[in-house]
């Protein structure tokens, strides 16, 4: 695929729940049931988007994108867009996004540090996907 | 899922009636929420060793909730009767500093907006009595805009004060275990054994065997198992153990800490590293005499002035009063609640032991007693954890009160 998707567009998510489906094996993720919504502040003409994923023993069952509001989730984790689009372009772990404030977390950290490398491994994978990230 | 005991076990302790008897005291004093940081608050509330700076909020209602450092959540979460969804972790990042989740927590899981919020605050000759910091204070406030911090440890201060019986059972073990410590000292100091030891190694020596009968810690944190000898007994009533060798002729003091089940074990025994001279031997008699003396005096209706009256008054009588330091005995409660007398801030000095504090049936003290020759190098220490009774106390250590001359 060499067409750009736009960044949290529904073809994009299509493609990211395809991909998370097929490239993530539940073993991997720890067989965990868990659900994440990330609120992008500060988008696109000033719009909040989220993105959510949702997993069942390990496997990705759900992945959302639009505008607010977003489904609820056990863990919500709060940034500007362009903090995410960087995570999501791989120049930026998530770790070091929460590490630094650039990202809020809300959620038991003492079960979200244990998922830290799973959202890495979600993040490798939309890494993937041929992005236009649109200017904010 | 390591430390919770069930019903039937004699160390059982009800930890969901002291939550619901601290929120009923919060309702009496209109409060809406309370942030415990005390080490005594976390042992007495939540029933584990929670040595990291920490949060529990407990609401008016339902099930308390502890935001602890990131690094022992998990244990702590394993050993504590708390839902796991209840130990929470915080950690230097976004929207997970303790501020900013203690915040979240009263507005908007519990969704309280405006309220009055119990705190702890104040001061302890204990360093690590951990009252909510100024820094921690003034942040709160800003970050809680209509509520007011009100400091209300007297209300966990007062229900701590008498000891129910799994609490009083826990400690009976705790000595029982620093008894065996204080055995295996005698045993390896006899017949000569002394020649070879240091204090370091006597406090190593009492360590193992305590730790071989389930103590989990020395929890001392003024030296641990506190040894000292010769000269260092005079030195006062904190004794860190040295390197420095026993040797013949000179006194030694043995003072043990053992915890089970946060229960604290301290009991400090002492003796002549023989030949001892008869002065040295005066000096002992003197000490043992007025330890039973005090002991003897202990029960409901006692206060600490009229105990401090009875061993200076036996003291002047055996022409020794020179040789006391003032005051026997200092509080105990579970982990963390180890200093204070009582619990109301009416005594002359806030923070202090009120000396006209009226001892009640069912409340354990240290009976604590520290003689000192300094010019004449020779030191003496009694510890011993005492349950008042309606008619005289129970000392827990059950080690024979007496003075060995060791050859």
């Amino acid at each position: 695929m060499n067409e750009k998707l736009m960044y949290l567009g529904k073809s994009w998510r299509d493609e990211g729940l395809k991909l998370l489906q097929s490239e993530i094996d539940p073993q991997k993720m720890h067989n965990v049931t868990t659900s994440m919504v990330d609120i992008y502040e500060h988008g696109p003409e000033g719009k909040e988007f989220f993105l959510f994923l949702k997993c069942e023993d390990g496997k990705v069952v759900a992945f959302e994108t639009g505008e607010v509001p977003a489904p609820e989730a056990e863990f919500i984790i709060r940034g500007p867009y362009s903090v995410f689009a960087s995570i999501t372009r791989g120049e930026l772990s998530s770790t070091r996004a929460l590490m630094t404030g650039k990202l809020r977390l809300k959620g038991n950290m003492a079960k979200a540090v244990r998922l830290a490398p799973l959202a890495d491994r979600v993040n490798k994978v939309l890494s993937m996907i041929p992005t236009d990230y649109r200017e904010v | 899922m390591a430390g919770r005991l069930n019903q039937s076990s004699p160390y059982y302790i009800d930890n969901r009636k002291r939550v619901a008897d601290l929120q009923k005291a919060m309702e009496r004093e209109g409060l809406d929420a309370y942030v415990g940081t005390r080490p005594r608050t976390l042992s007495f509330l939540l029933d584990a060793f929670i040595p990291w700076r920490s949060y529990v909020v407990i609401p008016r209602t339902g099930e308390p909730i502890l935001h602890t450092f990131i690094v022992d959540a998990t244990r702590v979460g394993d050993e504590t009767w708390l839902s796991t969804d209840n130990v929470r972790a915080y950690a230097p990042m976004g929207g997970q500093d303790p501020i900013s989740l203690i915040t979240a927590c009263l507005t908007e899981e519990l969704g309280i907006s405006r309220g009055r919020l119990g705190v702890e605050d104040g001061i302890a000759t204990y360093t690590a009595e951990g009252n909510l910091s100024h820094y921690e204070y003034t942040q709160l406030e800003a970050a809680l805009p209509g509520w007011t911090l009100v400091n209300a440890h007297h209300l966990v201060d007062e229900l701590s004060i008498i000891k129910d019986a799994g609490t009083v059972a826990r400690f009976r073990e705790a000595s029982r275990i620093v008894d065996v410590g204080q055995r295996a000292v005698f045993e390896a100091l006899s017949n000569g054994g002394w020649k070879h030891l240091t204090e370091t190694v006597v406090g190593g020596i009492a360590a193992l065997a305590m730790r071989k009968e389930g103590s989990v810690s020395e929890w001392n944190f003024a030296g641990l198992n506190e040894i000292s000898s010769g000269y260092r007994t005079a030195l006062g009533a904190c004794t860190p153990p040295t390197t420095k060798k026993l040797a013949q002729g000179e006194p030694l003091m043995v003072d043990l800490h053992s915890m089970f089940h946060l229960a604290l074990g301290d009991h400090s025994h002492n003796y002549l590293i023989g030949p001892a001279t008869k002065r040295q031997r005066r000096h002992a008699d003197n000490f043992v005499d007025l330890v039973q003396t005090v002991l003897d005096h202990y029960k409901e209706g006692a206060t600490p002035s009229s105990l401090a009256q009875v061993m200076m008054d036996r003291a002047e009588s055996l022409d020794c009063s020179d040789f006391l330091l003032p005051g026997c005995e200092h509080g105990i409660g579970l982990f963390g609640d180890e200093w204070r007398i009582g619990h109301a801030m009416d005594g002359p000095f806030p923070y202090w032991t009120n000396p006209d504090h009226v001892y009640q049936e069912g409340e354990m003290v240290i009976c604590a007693m520290q003689y000192a020759s300094l010019e004449e190098g020779i030191g003496f220490r009694y510890e011993n954890p005492i349950l008042i009774g309606k008619r005289g106390c129970e000392p827990l250590s059950k080690y024979p009160l007496l003075i060995e001359e060791i050859l």
